[in-house]
């Protein structure tokens, strides 16, 4: 009854209850703050027409029509960061449909914030980090896809808990300037 | 150490024994039964992952465990992380999703069978790496839907860091089984 054992069974499981009870908890909590005092944010995009070339994309094999992106964003986002959060993923993403009826998503421009100080986000004539390709046969050109929507997402990450997503801001109908050969 | 115990056993006779070794098994089948379980309310093969590797860092690092489900009608959308496997290799990988391609009408794209309606395009990339997950797909050129285990929903830090040391380290996998069982055969609550 009082052996080693017996002991160490005990305190084992008593630890491993509290722990688990306090990670619900926090979890809980959370959840709780975020229902009752909803977060304001405001975001702002601007953005010129979508200049579009035809260009050899990294690692690909053959040229094909490109995207480039011009745009200002800015964002404040700092009452997203509370006692929980590890840190927010933001993202720069383009929606828009194409000639074949395929809709696409596509992420254009991330960057991850781990500080409030830097959830203030003030990007100025800022370019798409990555690729904008398009997959149908026929391209951005020839009146196949008339605009397309970007919006600002963020993914906010805890410490403890669940994953939270979120718009910041967004703007609509940005047409496409096709250009030739680059 | 073990004489007190080995006597009690004499003591109570074959039964006992008997006894002890179908409580071990109960316990055994309950906790598969829990992890089947959970398995088929989140309609994934392995609702609680461990991350294995740093290409998503700063948001999860080695040993992190995550829990994922996989809403069968619900597409996924770009941000999200998922959990993926290519077939032929047997890791799974946790990145995050890059772009999304939503078929709404047949379509038929090179590579791929014919698409229907319903039917999702997706590309990942972890947030530590610089490139895209292109290479890690052995030669395919987007993920479908029947690659992925699940999306991530929530995550506790560290405490699947057991799990790896007993990958990188076998005998301790094995000593601590031993001793697990050892100490279940034993115990006369």
């Amino acid at each position: 009854m009082h052996s080693f054992f017996t002991r160490v069974n005990n305190v084992s499981a008593l630890l491993s209850s509290c722990t688990m009870a306090l990670l619900a908890a926090i979890t809980i909590a959370s959840l709780l703050q975020e229902a009752i005092y909803p977060p304001q944010i405001q975001g702002e995009i601007s953005m010129k027409p979508v200049k579009v070339f035809h260009a050899k994309a990294p690692r690909q094999r053959r040229r094909q029509e490109m995207g480039f992106l011009n745009f200002n964003m800015t964002a404040d986002l700092t009452p997203l960061f509370t006692w929980n959060t590890k840190q927010l993923f933001l993202s720069l993403e383009a929606e828009y449909e194409n000639a074949q009826g395929v809709n696409n998503t596509i992420v254009l421009w991330d960057r991850i914030v781990r500080r409030p100080e830097d959830a203030r986000v003030n990007v100025i004539g800022a370019k798409n980090k990555y690729a904008f390709k398009e997959i149908g046969g026929q391209g951005f050109g020839k009146g196949a896809i008339s605009g397309a929507s970007y919006a600002l997402k963020f993914n906010l990450m805890p410490y403890v808990g669940m994953l939270r997503y979120g718009e910041a801001a967004r703007i609509s109908d940005v047409p496409f300037d096709v250009r030739e050969e680059l | 150490m073990f004489t007190e115990e080995l006597k009690a056993f004499r003591r109570l006779g074959f039964r006992h024994v008997l006894l002890q070794v179908l409580n071990f098994a109960s316990v055994i089948a309950s906790g598969l039964m829990i992890w089947k379980g959970l398995g088929l309310l989140t309609n994934t093969e392995s609702p609680i992952v461990v991350v294995l590797s740093g290409s998503m860092e700063p948001a999860f690092y080695r040993g992190d465990l995550l829990f994922l489900t996989n809403p069968p009608l619900e597409r996924y959308h770009t941000g999200d992380i998922t959990v993926y496997k290519i077939p032929g290799a047997d890791i799974p990988i946790v990145h995050r999703v890059m772009e999304t391609h939503d078929v709404s009408s047949p379509i038929k794209i090179s590579g791929l069978d014919l698409k229907v309606p319903g039917e999702q395009l997706i590309l990942t990339k972890g947030d530590n790496n610089h490139i895209d997950d292109i290479e890690l797909y052995q030669g395919l050129d987007w993920l479908e839907r029947k690659h992925i285990v699940g999306k991530v929903r929530g995550f506790l830090p560290y405490v699947g860091y057991v799990t790896i040391a007993m990958n990188d380290f076998p005998q301790l996998k094995y000593a601590l089984l031993g001793v697990l069982g050892l100490l279940a055969l034993i115990q006369r609550e």
